[in-house]
């Protein structure tokens, strides 16, 4: 095989149907850029569940009473609580967050809206047992054994918050996925498209290397380079869209909670590791489109 | 060299058979003319020899090919050993005469060094030494068929097809052509050449198949265009 022939064929080919090697490798990208982006929320919402499942607590709220009369829970009803929690098999740790640890705490996380803060008054807040479960879908049983205990205000678990933004998170990465398979199949038409516009436009091309003898490789391989060629180009274009995506936009809007560690930040590594899927994503699909279109519609 | 035993060709979209229980033997280093009306089945005959198509019966041999039987991934070798020229030309017009010829070489790959030694014999071989770096338009219609007849040769095939190669010519061209393939045919290249030229098959005197509907009504040794009519 000459590779200077082949490579002379590609860059001819690709060349003379400029418009739809644009177009085709736009298409490419849109669809492999969503991709990407599908695999990085992947990435953040695992990055994510590593950093909450860790800090998920049930949170017991101790009524107004305990909550001023025993700061230190040295008096029923609430030394019998924390001596009930501690017992409870599943329970890993037990910690009494006082009133004004809350109040610190509020302070801390609101830090940002100094006018809530100003607002807010320790007594406001009720005191509570943090507690640690080694297995945080042992929740239930928790809030069925504890609420409307003597003492006790209420159950919280903060699990089913993260639980909805996990909700939200997984929808956003389906609905890209969703988009980015629509757009794959606009790229797969325009790639079979392109592929059997290039063959006709060099039609007489491949009718004399038909009739001289050329193999079935030689004819087709130009054709399914050029393909590949704007496959690579498209995923490239793709990953540089998701830099710039990251470095313009994320890591801009982000830049409140991510400072806040609420959502971890994404990397240029988590781009890197997306680009070789994007990659073998692109050179797939473009070699089976391409081998496809010639098997089915492109008699060389 | 060739040999067509009972060779029936039926086109889906047709009632009457292309060729109709086609017999016919070919020696090495022949020259034959086939000749028939249009219709008549010239082009099913030159199609089967290529594998552009099966037939619908019978068997087709070239050289050691049986060819309606030749696996698909075969026929590039067939394709090989034979060189075709049409009454078109068919040659790139955005490449320039040697180009078109190193082409056919490129595209079965060839390596360069025979490319680049090969091309200028051939072009010897057809008068155009001085014409390698010409474009195609440049040329006259009886030099581009030269170029055409160079790259069909220039792979030295056994079986040399040539579709109506004096269709688009004027008569003196058309004779130089016909000297050409003369000389060609003299190399040991067996020569096949379809037309419809009364004078080229007259003058020449060589062997004729006459194709009708189909059928060889004529077969001669020595036969001229239209004995009798």
């Amino acid at each position: 095989m000459r590779a200077s022939f082949v490579f002379s064929e590609v860059v001819t080919g690709l060349r003379r149907n400029v418009t739809m090697t644009v177009a085709m490798i736009i298409t490419t990208a849109i669809s492999l850029g969503l991709l990407g982006g599908g695999l990085l929320i992947v990435r953040l919402i695992d990055k994510m569940s590593e950093i909450y499942y860790d800090r998920v607590e049930v949170a017991v709220f101790l009524t107004e009473d305990v909550s001023t009369n025993d700061v230190t829970c040295t008096q029923e009803p609430c030394i019998d609580l924390r001596r009930d929690l501690e017992s409870t098999p599943g329970v890993e740790s037990v910690v009494l967050e006082t009133r004004e640890q809350a109040y610190e705490r509020f302070k801390q996380i609101f830090e940002a809206q100094p006018e809530l803060v100003e607002l807010a008054r320790p007594q406001a807040l009720p005191a509570s047992f943090r507690v640690k479960l080694a297995d945080p879908e042992r929740f239930p049983v928790i809030e069925q054994e504890f609420s409307g205990q003597p003492g006790v205000l209420s159950v919280k678990d903060q699990g089913t918050f993260l639980e909805r933004l996990f909700e939200l998170l997984n929808g956003i990465r389906n609905a890209t996925f969703a988009i980015a398979l629509v757009q794959a199949l606009a790229a797969v038409l325009l790639i079979s498209n392109t592929i059997q516009i290039s063959a006709y436009t060099r039609r007489t091309e491949v009718g004399i290397m038909r009739l001289v003898g050329a193999t079935r490789w030689y004819t087709q391989l130009p054709f399914l380079i050029e393909a590949l060629v704007a496959g690579v180009i498209g995923a490239i274009a793709a990953v540089v869209g998701l830099v710039i995506a990251k470095f313009a936009f994320l890591d801009r809007i982000l830049a409140a909670p991510i400072e806040a560690n609420i959502i971890p930040r994404l990397g240029l590594l988590d781009v890197a590791f997306v680009s070789p899927i994007l990659l073998l994503v692109a050179i797939g699909i473009s070699a089976v489109t391409g081998y496809v279109t010639l098997r089915l519609y492109v008699r060389l | 060299m060739i040999r067509l035993d009972e060779v029936s060709k039926v086109y889906k979209t047709s009632t009457r058979p292309a060729l109709d229980r086609v017999s016919v033997e070919v020696d090495k280093g022949e020259f034959v003319f086939l000749i028939g009306p249009s219709g008549s089945g010239k082009s099913t005959f030159l199609r089967l020899l290529l594998r552009e198509d099966v037939p619908t019966r019978g068997n087709v041999f070239v050289h050691d090919w049986n060819v309606a039987k030749l696996p698909r991934r075969k026929v590039p070798q067939l394709r090989q050993r034979i060189g075709c020229v049409f009454q078109d030309f068919r040659l790139l017009v955005n490449k320039t005469v040697a180009e078109n010829i190193a082409f056919a070489l490129e595209v079965i790959g060839k390596p360069a060094h025979t490319i680049r030694k090969v091309v200028p014999e051939v072009l010897e071989l057809v008068g155009l030494e001085g014409k390698a770096d010409r474009m195609p338009h440049e040329l006259s219609g009886g030099e581009q068929q030269r170029v055409a007849i160079a790259r069909a040769f220039v792979n030295r095939p056994l079986l040399l097809m040539a579709d109506e190669p004096t269709g688009n010519l004027d008569p003196d061209t058309s004779q130089d052509i016909m000297l050409l393939l003369e000389r060609i045919n003299r190399t040991g290249t067996t020569v096949l050449m379809a037309t419809h030229d009364h004078s080229i098959v007259d003058s020449m005197r060589r062997r004729v198949v006459e194709l009708n509907l189909g059928q060889v009504i004529r077969d001669e040794s020595r036969g001229v265009y239209g004995v009798g009519r």
